[in-house]
């Protein structure tokens, strides 16, 4: 960590002119500018309830109203995939400013986490609001949310600085990721719950890590009870592991990776 | 790399039997990049010999840059002048060799004057998130900006889209902003190529003054025979990646990169031709 707080030295300014394009750049032609960050929360929660309600889907005993529950559920997702996604699309988005000059990664790695950061709390604050009003009650255990959003946060930008490099020189093995990534929110308890009755699924749910990453924060904000808690302890642990890990190698290898991209 | 083995007080940089290679198949390049990233990720040496496809895009060069000197490095279309520029930036690695720069210098390279640039944001935005990349702090930026905006001579064009600048105007902003960090190596690489010639006039006089001060030194790519000629302390030719003339003297540097463009296959007189349409047309 002390490289990274080396070369974080005198950059906070970096940090912040990048934040300020990417989030305005993104809404600077539209006209519902910010509003799409809470139309796009609530619409994906009208569509799952209108699934659950035509019959389709059977949740299991999800503790709470249906709504509230996939609403919860695909806010923590949600987080889960932009955290990936901010952080492997990174060389490519800003791979000609990294050849412009000598710049560290690590500015770049700080701002997606900033944006994302951004991006997620504001909704987030919104879906509070409906979650009451959908009876929810929190506890002080609620507050503890942040921290138990961690783990999962973690594994995102991992598994996204990984993709990063892949982008560039292997960008089939990209692209399998981009949708395993998609595919991986049907075979984890977000529109169901890890109690769903059909028996290959259910076995999938048990050894599915996310199953625990994303129970982990969903439970701590509206019970205070963490289910699972030995395999939530090892899956958070590993997914901490694998951020450094995959940290490191970005940081390792990443110029190399850029050549290609410059000379492809 | 940044290293305090320089020795020498007056030498800025030092660059001892540098080598890259690129590949010339993009598919084949992008596999050499997997074997490359895993064997790098892992600790293991990379491969220094060519294989097959690929090619020295510089090769085994070796030169000194002093303070005080305003070097042109010239070459035919592909001899290798951007590569080597990226190298001694810091933003390629090399596969063989050595680049020191002196202890504690900055380098600021400007290369593509459009790589950086928002089009939908305005030229003040834009001259604020160029600082930013060029490692300038927001302190750094507000004691700088007078003299960014009064180079550049955009005052009254900062609250316009740079979508709407002529490459001119960009030019002018990424200029303006790349000097203002005030770096000890300053690399233009074709940047000066565009914009009005009372701009390039003033960046001409503004180098030669710049480099007066200690510790600095321009490095410059370009092509352009009279801004060479009127520029340069020193020139630098290359010819497919390698340093094949080092000189003091512009004018023979100049008649040497010519001569060296038109290449052998052509006779004599078909050679002194050409020439004389070079010289009528670029110098």
């Amino acid at each position: 960590m002390g490289r990274f707080y080396d070369k974080m030295m005198g950059r906070g300014f970096l940090v912040q002119q990048l934040s300020i394009t990417e989030i305005v750049g993104a809404y600077k032609k539209s006209f519902l500018g910010l509003t799409w960050m809470f139309v796009l929360p609530l619409l994906a929660v009208v569509i799952w309830v209108f699934l659950n309600g035509a019959g389709i889907i059977d949740p299991g005993d999800t503790g709470m109203p249906y709504p509230a529950y996939v609403l919860l559920s695909t806010s923590i997702w949600g987080f889960y995939l932009e955290a990936y996604k901010s952080t492997s699309n990174l060389l490519v988005t800003n791979g000609r400013m990294l050849i412009m000059a000598k710049v560290p990664f690590e500015p770049f790695i700080t701002q997606k986490i900033v944006v994302h950061l951004i991006n997620f709390i504001i909704p987030f604050l919104l879906n509070v609001i409906v979650l009451l009003f959908f009876g929810i009650r929190f506890s002080w255990w609620s507050l503890l949310f942040p921290l138990a959003l961690v783990p999962l946060f973690c594994l995102g930008l991992a598994i996204g600085m990984f993709t990063a490099i892949l982008r560039i020189i292997a960008v089939d093995l990209g692209t399998i990721i981009d949708e395993g990534m998609k595919l991986m929110m049907f075979l984890t308890p977000v529109v169901y719950t890890a109690n769903v009755s059909a028996g290959y699924l259910q076995s999938i749910v048990k050894y599915n890590p996310l199953t625990y990453l994303v129970g982990l924060p969903r439970d701590v904000l509206v019970s205070g009870h963490i289910n699972h808690i030995w395999a939530t302890v090892v899956c958070a642990s590993v997914s901490i592991f694998i951020f450094f890990v995959t940290y490191r190698m970005l940081i390792k290898v990443g110029r190399r990776v850029l050549e290609r991209l410059v000379n492809n | 790399m940044e290293d305090k083995s320089v020795k020498d007080d007056n030498t800025l940089i030092s660059v001892e039997g540098v080598s890259k290679k690129f590949c010339k198949l993009l598919k084949t390049g992008l596999y050499y990049g997997m074997v490359d990233v895993s064997k790098q990720a892992l600790g293991l040496p990379l491969s220094t010999s060519l294989r097959p496809h690929e090619f020295w895009a510089v090769d085994n060069i070796s030169f000194q840059v002093k303070a005080g000197e305003i070097i042109s490095v010239i070459g035919a279309n592909g001899s290798g002048k951007t590569t080597l520029m990226r190298l001694i930036a810091g933003i390629y690695q090399q596969d063989l060799g050595h680049i020191f720069i002196k202890e504690g210098l900055k380098v600021t390279p400007i290369f593509a004057l459009n790589v950086g640039l928002k089009n939908e944001f305005t030229g003040l935005d834009n001259i604020k998130l160029k600082a930013a990349i060029y490692g300038m702090t927001a302190q750094e930026l507000k004691e700088k900006l007078d003299f960014i905006i009064d180079f550049s001579e955009l005052k009254d064009a900062l609250q316009t889209p740079v979508g709407n600048y002529s490459s001119g105007m960009r030019a002018r902003l990424s200029y303006a902003t790349a000097i203002a960090t005030e770096p000890n190596i300053f690399i233009i690489d074709e940047a000066l190529a565009v914009g009005d010639s009372l701009f390039k006039t003033k960046c001409y006089e503004h180098l030669e003054e710049y480099v007066k001060d200690p510790d600095r030194a321009v490095l410059y790519v370009t092509n352009r025979i009279k801004k060479v000629m009127a520029l340069a302390h020193r020139v630098l030719v290359l010819r497919k990646g390698q340093l094949i003339k080092d000189t003091n003297d512009p004018g023979s540097a100049m008649e040497y990169y010519i001569k060296d463009v038109l290449g052998d296959n052509i006779s004599e007189e078909l050679k002194e031709i050409k020439l004389m349409k070079v010289r009528y047309y670029e110098m």
